[in-house]
């Protein structure tokens, strides 16, 4: 799917600006030129409290947002000059996104769920279900192919939600906050998950305010005010998930 | 997104909320049934006017006292002004209406039957001359119609209905048996073919007896009947207009004065029909005009409440890859698939409503069959033009607002 090579960076984003224009003519600057390249199978947390620019760059890296300034690039395409129904493809074919809220559709089978992405992609309906089912089984959740979300456990929904994000075999996997709403056994369950993910070969871009679960990824780049604070890679610090 | 994926969606969420869906599609319900029930008894009495009432067939007009009036005033302009019509009217046009082939009378008056000690009460009793067969044909089922010369000579011969028939000779041949009316015995020449009734009203419920006898019996009080046939049926207005001229002067109206008689024919009586039956047409497509739009904007209404419920539901298709336009697509199809649905079950409930209206209800109900198509594009059209609204308000949410939104 990827036509770089290993090593190329995944995402590339040079001098990246969003500013929103308030009422009165007022401008917030929520990122102020970040630039950040993320290669192909890193892990990486991005950290920092509430009103440091990390939802806004989620919301870019996302492609659910243009940028004001700057250049974004992902696997190869320069996506802040995309179109609406550009950026709609490029999530759907590049981005998988695990929200806080699981965000699940709650008439929907945990297999309909999954097989969301796969329907604006046009794919035949049995290769759908296949793929599925492949992704379900990735998450260990074959045996409730059929359940809803109100008969899903919280860690249960999130898996659902990891599946439905890997079931497009995208370039990143984009979570927000993934364990927020779970305790904390869960979302060691979660991260564990994560980390397995990590090894088979994903490409993992974790938003968190709490250091301590941005310490499971293997790079963590702190914003604060729309400017990337630190940038540490934890080469010999093996990932660990929390108890 | 394919189309047949949006159609699963919907019906997903028509099923999800049964009553809300019933309440919402009320309105539509209601104005689709009542439409096609409105169309379907007009069309099954189009077919029995054409049939039933409507049989004096093409060359025939009547001319009889009141004619056709469709209002109170006229009612009783005209039972002050009309004269009855007597025989010699008749006699008149019979000898000056050279457009007219025959002329034939007919009186009514109601008295009771005998036979065998066993009444039958306030039955129609009809007085005919001869030739009345000429224009109205009762097919004889058995026997005859008296002759010329019995009408003339006042013979007491009966020719009697079917029901008649049928309720006071049940296993025996009514043909030469006797029949009492009021205080006189006549004989039976002939028995007429089964005709069925009209609105609930039997039409084989009759003696008919000489015009002349009648007259005798029942005085001349009645006014008359008089049906004429045209010898040129294509010259049927100018036989009418003759026909009136000779009774004006007959009557001596003056020129600005208005006929004291009235004229009927098979085509002004379908013509009356057809102005009726627009009229009613035109009302209930008012009426249900009206309550289809207010149930395309309860439709409406309910699809913007949806939009805002489902904000993340939206949000989140967005955000694995739904176009704008896959958005509009799904909630369109919603307002199609709900309208629709509306439309079936009216659609059935005007199917049982003509099914009733026939089975319990002297009233015939024909369900038409192109109603209900009439009545899915219709729906169709309402669900379109009142989704598009919700689907454009749908399809413009930012992603990222909807997925931050509560719910």
């Amino acid at each position: 799917m990827s036509p770089a090579a290993d090593g190329a960076p995944v995402i590339l984003i040079e001098d990246l600006w969003r500013t929103y224009s308030m009422a009165a003519g007022l401008e917030v600057h929520a990122l102020q030129g970040v630039s950040l390249a993320i290669r192909r199978n890193e892990y990486v947390a991005i950290v920092g409290p509430s009103g440091s620019g990390k939802s806004t760059l989620m919301n870019l890296i996302g492609c659910l947002d243009t940028p004001t300034r700057g250049r974004y690039v992902l696997n190869g395409r320069v996506v802040s000059e995309l179109d609406d129904d550009e950026l709609a493809q490029i999530r759907n074919l590049e981005i998988g996104f695990i929200f806080q809220t699981f965000n699940l559709l709650p008439r929907a089978t945990a297999l309909h769920n999954v097989e969301l992405p796969l329907i604006y992609s046009r794919m035949p309906r049995d290769e759908r279900r296949d793929r599925a089912r492949e992704a379900l089984a990735a998450v260990d959740l074959l045996d409730r192919l059929q359940h809803r979300p109100n008969e899903l456990s919280g860690g249960q929904r999130q898996r659902v939600a990891i599946a439905r994000a890997l079931v497009t075999r995208p370039s990143l996997l984009l979570a927000d906050e993934p364990t927020g709403n779970l305790d904390s056994a869960v979302s060691a369950e979660i991260l564990q998950l994560f980390e397995r993910l990590h090894q088979a070969g994903n490409t993992i871009l974790l938003i968190t305010h709490d250091r301590d679960i941005a310490r499971n990824a293997q790079r963590v780049v702190a914003l604060r005010d729309g400017r990337i604070e630190s940038d540490v890679v934890k080469q010999d610090l093996p990932a660990v998930a929390r108890p | 997104m394919s189309p047949l994926e949006g159609l699963r969606i919907a019906l997903g969420s028509l099923v999800a909320n049964p009553l809300r869906s019933f309440l919402t599609l009320l309105g539509i319900i209601i104005g689709i049934a009542a439409i096609i029930a409105v169309v379907s008894v007009i069309n099954g009495l189009n077919v029995y006017v054409a049939d039933r009432i409507s049989n004096l067939g093409p060359g025939v007009f009547v001319v009889d006292r009141f004619g056709v009036i469709s209002n109170r005033e006229a009612m009783i302009r005209a039972l002050r002004r009309n004269k009855k019509l007597v025989m010699a009217d008749a006699e008149l046009l019979r000898e000056r209406a050279l457009l007219a082939d025959a002329v034939a009378t007919e009186v009514h008056a109601r008295d009771d039957l005998t036979v065998r000690g066993e009444t039958v009460r306030r039955v129609d009793i009809g007085g005919i001359s001869a030739n009345v067969l000429e224009i109205e044909p009762y097919d004889v089922d058995g026997g005859r119609i008296f002759t010329e010369s019995e009408v003339e000579r006042a013979v007491p011969v009966a020719f009697i209905g079917a029901d008649i028939a049928d309720s006071l000779y049940p296993r025996i041949d009514p043909l030469g048996r006797e029949l009492r009316v009021g205080n006189r015995t006549f004989t039976i020449t002939g028995v007429a073919k089964k005709r069925g009734s009209v609105f609930g009203f039997s039409r084989d419920n009759f003696v008919k007896i000489p015009i002349t006898l009648h007259r005798r019996i029942y005085g001349a009080r009645n006014s008359i009947n008089i049906s004429v046939k045209v010898a040129d049926p294509a010259r049927m207005q100018d036989a009418m207009d003759e026909a009136r001229l000779i009774l004006r002067g007959r009557h001596h109206l003056k020129y600005d004065e208005d006929d004291d008689f009235g004229i009927l024919s098979s085509e002004g009586l379908n013509e009356l029909w057809e102005n009726l039956t627009k009229i009613i047409f035109r009302v209930a497509v008012f009426v249900v005009g009206v309550s289809l739009v207010v149930g395309g904007i309860v439709v409406m209404n309910i699809m913007l409440v949806s939009v805002i419920e489902r904000r993340r539901e939206i949000g989140l298709r967005k955000a694995v890859g739904a176009r704008s336009r896959d958005i509009r697509l799904q909630f369109l199809i919603e307002s199609v698939v709900l309208t629709c649905a509306g439309g079936a079950i009216g659609i059935s409930a005007a199917w049982l409503l003509a099914w009733a209206i026939r089975s319990w209800s002297p009233l015939p109900a024909d369900f038409p069959l192109w109603a209900p198509v009439v009545a899915f594009l219709i729906c169709g059209t309402i669900g379109v033009f009142f989704g598009l609204n919700p689907a454009a308000k749908a399809a413009r949410l930012d992603p990222i607002e909807a997925l931050r939104s509560e719910g």
